[in-house]
């Protein structure tokens, strides 16, 4: 009498099984590795009253190429998150609405054939990330600190001041950490956005500046 | 014997939902109506450090406001337009803060254009405050199946403060609360009887809105 217990494997069936185990190791191989995050974001141009400034903007290297390791509590690389062009895609967005004419220049040695009032150089200082899983916290946040630098055509000093961001969203069931940190990072350079562009004439290298650009 | 399955179940889901229970407070401070050219927009509050009210809650209520005939205007179209006025650093608390806003030409014509008579904030959340039972699956090459059962307690808190944006004052402000219980129960296969504690909450406090914008 053939038990179930009698009958052998099927080679289907074993084939299976291999084939399930593989997929399972490879997945979990996989996670094991540095995820990259370009941040990605849409920038409205703020509704502010323009300063009657022709600005020339320099993005520097450090800028574009700016990159921000997380560590896992093992001391694993496991998030590189990349924001360079995103910082670039919301200055684009923003110095149009604040000043009457916006010049991008590859170099500082450029502004002077530009005819520009001012050089405006902004850098990034510090990113920072908060994951739930460290936190305990039911929300992913991102802080960013940026050195904003105003300088005249002849290199005269006009300003140099930081402005501090920060971002959060919630954690969301399907949702992937990557997208989680994408958002919180976007909110966070809306929040630069929105303090820079409030703030502006309230720096006091500025505000002077400003003063006497008002009384010429 | 599957037709009494599909009864029971029936029953238990008619059952489980009459669970969740909603109380509403509305305290008018105002006269409130809305003309046919004139329209609302509902924002969510996020300046809380530790939660923030959730964009689908908002569109839900805006969603069911909108089925009951008010012109509801989208909230992130409205904070893209008037970018950087309504980000969670710099958004009005008091009805004051947006008569200050609306002094910027740009701003003041660009929610002429929408049509806005009332501004909407919602401030809340949704939270699991309580859990009870547990649910335990296995994965073998024999079969899979989770057993155990348990209960999940869900409180919604709601507040929505209406601001005339003619009169720049605040008209009025209703709260919703909710509580309710979602069940869970494994044989084999989970089975899930969700308490629809924030679907209820958007629902009732939806409607208690459209009748008190339109004056009733």
């Amino acid at each position: 009498m053939n038990t179930l217990f009698a009958q052998k494997p099927s080679c289907k069936f074993i084939g299976l099984v291999q084939g399930l185990t593989f997929t399972a190791l490879f997945l979990v191989l996989a996670s094991c590795g540095v995820s990259t995050i370009t941040i990605e974001g849409s920038f409205p141009s703020p509704s502010v009253q323009a300063e009657p400034l022709k600005v020339a903007v320099y993005y520097d290297d450090a800028l574009r190429d700016f990159s921000y390791i997380e560590y896992s509590e093992a001391g694993a690389e496991e998030f590189d998150i990349r924001s360079g062009n995103s910082a670039i895609e919301l200055f684009n967005a923003l110095l149009p609405g604040m000043f009457a004419e916006v010049v991008v220049i590859d170099s500082l040695e450029d502004a002077d054939s530009f005819g520009v009032d001012v050089i405006f150089e902004p850098l990034i200082e510090e990113f920072q990330l908060a994951l739930p899983e460290k936190t305990k916290l039911n929300v992913y946040e991102v802080w960013m600190r940026f050195n904003m630098r105003l300088t005249e055509p002849d290199g005269g000093f006009i300003a140099d001041w930081m402005v501090t961001s920060y971002g959060k969203t919630p954690v969301e069931t399907f949702r992937s950490s990557e997208s989680a940190i994408n958002e919180a990072a976007v909110i966070a350079f809306r929040d630069l956005a929105s303090s820079f562009a409030l703030s502006f004439r309230r720096v006091p290298g500025v505000r002077d500046w400003l003063e006497t650009q008002d009384r010429n | 014997m599957l037709k009494v399955l599909r009864i029971v179940s029936g029953l238990s889901v008619a059952l489980i939902s009459s669970c969740t229970s909603t109380t509403l407070d509305e305290f008018r401070q105002g006269e409130t109506g809305l003309a046919t050219d004139e329209s609302i927009v509902i924002l969510g509050r996020r300046q809380s450090s530790d939660y923030e009210t959730r964009t689908e809650f908002v569109e839900c209520v805006g969603e069911r406001m909108g089925n009951e005939g008010i012109s509801v205007i989208s909230e992130q179209p409205f904070i893209d337009a008037l970018f950087p006025w309504f980000e969670p650093r710099s958004a009005p608390m008091r009805p004051a803060d947006l008569g200050r806003i609306l002094e910027q030409p740009s701003v003041a014509e660009k929610v002429g254009n929408f049509g806005v008579r009332y501004i909407v904030w919602i401030d809340g959340q949704t939270e699991m405050v309580d859990s009870a039972g547990t649910i335990s699956c296995t994965l073998s090459p024999g079969g899979a199946g989770c057993f155990g059962g348990g209960i999940r307690d869900f409180q919604a808190q709601y507040e929505a403060s209406v601001w005339d944006v003619a009169n720049l004052t605040s008209v009025g402000n209703i709260a919703a609360d909710a509580t309710g219980t979602t069940y869970i129960a494994a044989v084999v296969v989970p089975f899930i009887l969700p308490a629809r504690v924030e679907p209820i909450s958007c629902d009732r406090l939806a409607s208690q809105l459209a009748g008190f914008i339109m004056g009733e």
